[in-house]
């Protein structure tokens, strides 16, 4: 038994990292209706920053911050030069989206090219200790994860829902045209959009990178994770992102450990529950549902 | 005038008609002399580089099968690699662990990734745009993870080589299979270039008159709007798991040529890495048009295969981003891609001959 | 609907066209210097030893023996990712090239013609993926036509060329990698081994816990692939008729996405008293770090984790990890003392190594690849491409690269084709090593370690 639930708060640690991420998606579907392969190489890109930065001799949070400036920067630029300029991603969603794969096959080695291709490692951000809880020792970097994650989704969440900011970038994403002709500056606010989703991910980068290594590769195969979160949640719910993220978190920590024939896959068990999930809900467990116009 | 909406693509060209029994001179010259290049190509060229061209085919015939999905049909995979792993997969193991000859196995990946194709695309009938999307995703990602769980079959992280029994001066011992022409009158990458050629002009043919036909048809009225087809009697739900299907196939079938022209295959080849370099060949060259993964593909293979290499090599590392920055500046410029760019420069060519003859320019435009 | 009609005429005359022509380019025949794989010639009887292990004419139908030696001047070439995820392995080639420059900048390598030899390297990417080494192998050969290939990295894309290679009569000398797979040299005489089998390295944990305690009981923690197998399989066979038991084990697949954290944590719930961790890259450092510190077992770990660069991202959990050790680690201040150390660094610092890349542990086995290519250049008969490698395949010497001093390298083709054999055991103490137990050799033994 303590061993299980050693390994279940492994998946709560990782599930708290995949809902990082998957939050960031959300923003920049809710925006501009369009998944964002680059995610985790720009979370990637911003957390090298984080450690250049802590490098220099700035203690971790405030470098982090730094970071998340940086990576608001990222952000913002790579939508106002790359992804703006293709046009509607409801129009053209393929060549949107293959503008967010050059992004994310240019970032991730334009990383190599400044910082070099030796990992690096970044401290965790809440140290290496714990608690011990009936002979289960928790570290505090998940704690902090976690808490981290609930302080994230509940500033999104009143960004969102009550603020005149997240008012205007919800009619964005509903109907950027009428938005924009009762004089909301969609431009700005795509960018925005953009340049919080980034910020966010470098904070899931910062919890990454410990357990990892900081290398350009870290966030190539978490952000499948960060997408399974969002698939399974409803790409356009935040509580979904959150719930997804440590659904799938655990199960990819938790089932190849204890059931026969996973021990290789740990993507599978997650895989499995979002196909069941999408045949009934094909919008996610939290997803609105998409009304097609005739 | 239904496939003028491609997904992400440029308006389609609206050629005026020729005058009634025109022969198309340009057509047929433009033709001879591609097929006089592909056919010499080998003759020109070191074996390496023959090797590569048959690994550009193997690419072109698997994004040809993607474009079907998701340039005609509006399905975007980001899973075709998995499926290409599984056409690779089955030819080895038929080949090495069966003993079967080669075009048999290479018929049956493409049967078998038909299966699995239509397997996947059960769901996609509930399961639709971005959400598929990730559900293939996650098939892609999944892929490599498999061979893994069952290596006692596929050897795993291991790999797994293509052999038959051969003499060499050591005795009989199995060796990676090679392809001979018969007599030995052609070098072996030479003889596998020209069949597999063969194979990939065969694949684009079917795709061709997959295309041009009522089914072809229906794809497309499929994806710009389903409700729509369904209404105007279209069977929406088999036309999109046979488009699956189909292209599943032809992504088997790559892969195939993939396993044969290499000898051997690993788990690390078929990463989400390849399907998103299918995705590329497709818009590269321009979805939603026949010919453009065969562009694509070119394009890409010149670009990973030939100029890459002549980089300096501090340089080197920086291989990637200039593929990112390509990427993006064609979005940006031809989202149409290469075939997008040539429909547009023959649109206005052929706007400026339709204007010189206006009488015949209004009538039987009727793709 | 014209149109239509010769459109598709258009399609199908090219196919038609290719079809033709295809068939009579077939019958023309095709390029001059194929060689062709007609003329079969008995199996050599390997066995006899007072004859060189290759005989050319035996074993190769086109046997190019010179090819690549231009006057005073040899080709070679490597292959090694300079892109990609595993670009970090670029070093280990910079450390080959640091030895190339430094071989040309001492005159060159002195053959037993009287001559002395320069070298040139040239270099090739496939980004370890082993789909793209045959046609950059095939380049090197066939358009570069180099001598031989040296420190190539990684043990799939070297399966991938071995046939290839093997058929040309083409040296691939100090493969970087010690896969168990180098061994069958009987098949594949063309391939050696740069690094030790990795099968003897885990003999020696064996050996070492035999004697420091008896009843160890293990946690294995193995990469799922053919380099963690062969650790895993090698830790079998030497428990076997020992009190020695693994009590818990897991396979890491790096493909897998996740970190190696929740079977550390499972492997930590056992009543294990050692811990081996048989993974390679950033995933065996940071095992390391993700230990929950209740759990305290003696740890072991592969020697690619055992250099500085890979030990900096222990998080500072490095302290005290045991590891099997056949060459000088620049970084270890005791090391650093020794004088072949110290003329290392000399050479490398004029060759353009920086203190960084020296210390990091990653250009020196480079750097003792090409020794070991050099090895085979100066004491080669005939110098030739069987030559050489029948110089290699009867090696005698005390060292070569960074190799320990008491390491013998000594090979026989017919009976020991390794190189390195000799393992000494460390431990972790600040920067550098404290010996816990010395060298010993297990001179033509590593294919029977191999399980």
């Amino acid at each position: 038994m303590t061993d299980f639930l050693q390994v279940l708060f492994v998946g709560i640690g990782d599930g708290a990292i995949y809902a990082m991420l998957g939050l960031g998606l959300v923003v920049i579907y809710r925006s501009t209706g369009l998944l964002n392969f680059a995610q985790g190489e720009m979370a990637m890109f911003s957390t090298f920053i984080v450690w250049t930065v802590w490098d220099l001799g700035v203690p971790l949070p405030l470098a982090v911050i730094a970071g998340m400036v940086g990576g608001f920067g990222v952000g913002a630029l790579a939508h106002q030069i790359a992804v703006r300029p293709v046009g509607d991603p409801h129009e053209k969603p393929l060549a949107v989206v293959m503008v967010t794969i050059g992004l994310f096959v240019g970032l991730n080695s334009a990383a190599q090219l400044v910082w070099g291709t030796l990992d690096r490692d970044l401290p965790p951000l809440f140290g290496s200790g714990g608690i011990e809880v009936a002979g289960v020792a928790i570290a505090w970097q998940k704690i902090g994860a976690v808490i981290v994650l609930a302080v994230l989704a509940l500033g999104f969440y009143l960004l969102f829902q009550r603020t005149g900011l997240g008012l205007a970038m919800r009619a964005v994403a509903s109907n950027s045209e009428s938005a924009s002709l009762v004089g909301v500056p969609v431009p700005k606010l795509l960018m925005l959009g953009w340049g919080l989703a980034a910020a966010v991910g470098t904070v899931a980068g910062v919890f990454t990178a410990p357990g990892r290594g900081l290398g350009s590769n870290m966030m190539q195969l978490t952000l499948i994770f960060g997408f399974a979160a969002i698939t399974l949640g409803g790409f356009d719910s935040l509580l979904g992102a959150v719930v997804g993220g440590f659904v799938v978190g655990i199960a990819s920590s938790v089932v190849p450990q204890y059931v026969p024939g996973f021990e290789k896959m740990p993507l599978a068990p997650a895989f499995i529950l979002i196909l069941a999930v999408l045949l009934f809900r094909p919008e996610g467990l939290f997803g609105r549902k998409q009304v097609q116009r005739v | 005038m239904s496939d003028a909406t491609a997904l992400g693509d440029g308006p389609t060209a609206k050629v005026a008609p020729s005058p009634a029994r025109r022969v198309p001179v340009g057509r047929v010259v433009v033709s001879v002399v591609v097929a006089a290049v592909l056919v010499a190509l080998p003759f020109m060229f070191p074996a390496f580089r023959v090797e590569q061209f048959v690994g550009w085919m193997a690419l072109a015939i698997a994004a040809c099968g993607l474009n079907l999905l998701t340039g005609y049909n509006g399905q975007i995979s980001v899973g075709h690699g998995a499926l290409y792993g599984t056409g690779a997969y089955a030819t080895a193991l038929l080949i090495t662990d069966l003993g079967w000859p080669v075009w048999p196995s290479v018929a049956a990946a493409g049967v078998i990734c038909f299966v699995v194709g239509v397997a996947i695309g059960l769901p996609a009938l509930r399961i639709k745009g971005l959400y598929l999307a990730l559900v293939t995703l996650a098939v892609a990602t999944l892929f490599p993870l498999i061979i893994e769980q069952f290596s006692s079959i596929t050897g795993g992280g291991s790999g797994l080589s293509i052999t038959t029994p051969q003499e060499t001066p050591r005795g009989v011992i199995e060796r990676p299979i090679r392809l001979e022409s018969p007599g030995g009158s052609l070098a072996p990458d030479q003889w596998k270039y020209f069949v597999f050629l063969v194979l990939t002009v065969v694949v684009f043919v079917v795709m061709r008159n997959i295309v041009r036909s009522r089914t072809g048809r229906s794809l497309v009225a499929v994806r710009d709007n389903e409700t729509a087809a369904e209404v105007s009697g279209v069977h929406v739900a088999r036309v999109k798991i046979l488009t699956f299907g189909v292209s599943s196939a032809m992504a088997g079938i790559g892969g195939a040529v993939f396993a044969l022209n290499n000898g051997r295959i690993n788990p690390s080849s078929f990463t989400i890495v390849v399907s998103i370099y299918f995705l590329i060949a497709v818009v590269v060259g321009g979805a939603a048009s026949v010919i453009g993964p065969a562009i694509g593909a070119v394009a890409y293979g010149l670009f990973i295969d030939v100029l890459s290499p002549e980089l300096p090599e501090r340089f080197k590392p920086a291989t990637p981003v200039i593929l990112g920055v390509l990427l993006i500046l064609l979005m940006l410029f031809a989202p149409g891609g290469i075939v997008g760019m040539w429909r547009t420069s023959a649109a206005k060519r052929a706007a400026k001959r339709a204007r010189a003859a206006t009488a015949a320019a209004a009538s039987g435009d009727t793709v | 609907m014209m149109r239509h009609r010769t459109r598709r005429v258009g399609l199908a005359t090219t196919a038609a066209l290719l079809a033709v022509v295809t068939l009579a380019a077939t019958a023309c025949g095709g390029r001059d210097d194929d060689s062709g794989s007609g003329s079969t010639t008995t199996a050599k009887e390997g066995g006899s030893s007072s004859a060189a292990f290759i005989d050319p004419s035996v074993d190769c139908t086109d046997y190019q023996g010179t090819e690549g030696i231009n006057g005073d001047t040899i080709k070679i070439g490597t292959v090694r990712p300079a892109s990609g995820t595993y670009a970090i392995y670029d070093q280990v080639t910079t450390g080959l090239n640091a030895w190339v420059t430094y071989v040309n900048q001492s005159g060159g390598l002195k053959a037993k013609d009287g001559k002395s030899y320069k070298l040139e390297l040239i270099k090739e990417d496939d980004a370890y993926d082993p789909a793209k080494t045959p046609a950059l192998v095939k380049k090197l050969v066939e358009q570069d036509k180099v001598f031989a290939l040296v420190g190539d990295i990684g043990t799939e894309p070297n399966l991938s060329v071995r046939d290839y290679l093997n058929e040309k009569c083409v040296p691939n000398i100090a493969l970087a990698t010690g896969s168990t797979q180098w061994g069958n040299n009987k098949q594949y005489p063309w391939y050696i081994a740069g690094l030790p089998s990795y099968a003897t390295e885990a003999h020696a944990w064996i050996e070492y816990l035999k004697e420091s305690n008896p009843k160890a009981k293990i946690a294995l923690l193995y990469q799922d692939d053919d380099f963690g197998q062969a650790y895993e399989k090698a830790i079998k066979k030497a428990i076997k008729g020992t009190d020695i038991t693994i009590v818990a084990e897991q396979g890491f697949n790096p493909l897998g996405g996740t970190t190696p954290e929740a079977a550390v944590t499972k492997l930590s719930q056992s009543d294990a008293d050692t811990f081996i961790v048989g993974l390679g890259g950033t995933p065996c450092p940071t095992s390391l770090k993700l230990k929950p510190d209740t759990w305290n077992p003696a740890t072991i770990v592969s020697v690619t984790c055992a250099g500085k660069t890979a030990l900096s991202l222990a998080g500072g959990k490095d302290q005290g990890v045991i590891a099997a050790q056949a060459t000088y680690d620049p970084s270890d201040p005791a090391d650093a003392q020794v004088p072949a150390v110290q003329q290392f660094r000399k050479d490398a610092t004029a060759a353009g190594l920086t203190e960084q890349q020296i210390d990091g542990g990653i250009t020196g086995p480079g750097w003792g690849f090409g020794s070991l290519f050099g090895l085979g250049i100066e004491n080669a008969e005939t110098l030739d491409r069987a030559g050489v490698m029948n110089a290699l395949w009867s090696l005698d010497t005390d060292s070569f690269g960074l190799v320990r001093d008491g390491v013998t390298v000594i090979t026989d083709g017919t009976e020991d084709p390794w190189a390195i054999e000799g393992f000494r055991i460390v431990q972790r103490e600040g920067d550098g090593w404290k010996e816990l137990s010395p060298i010993t050799n297990w001179e033509g033994k590593s294919n029977s370690f191999a399980g």
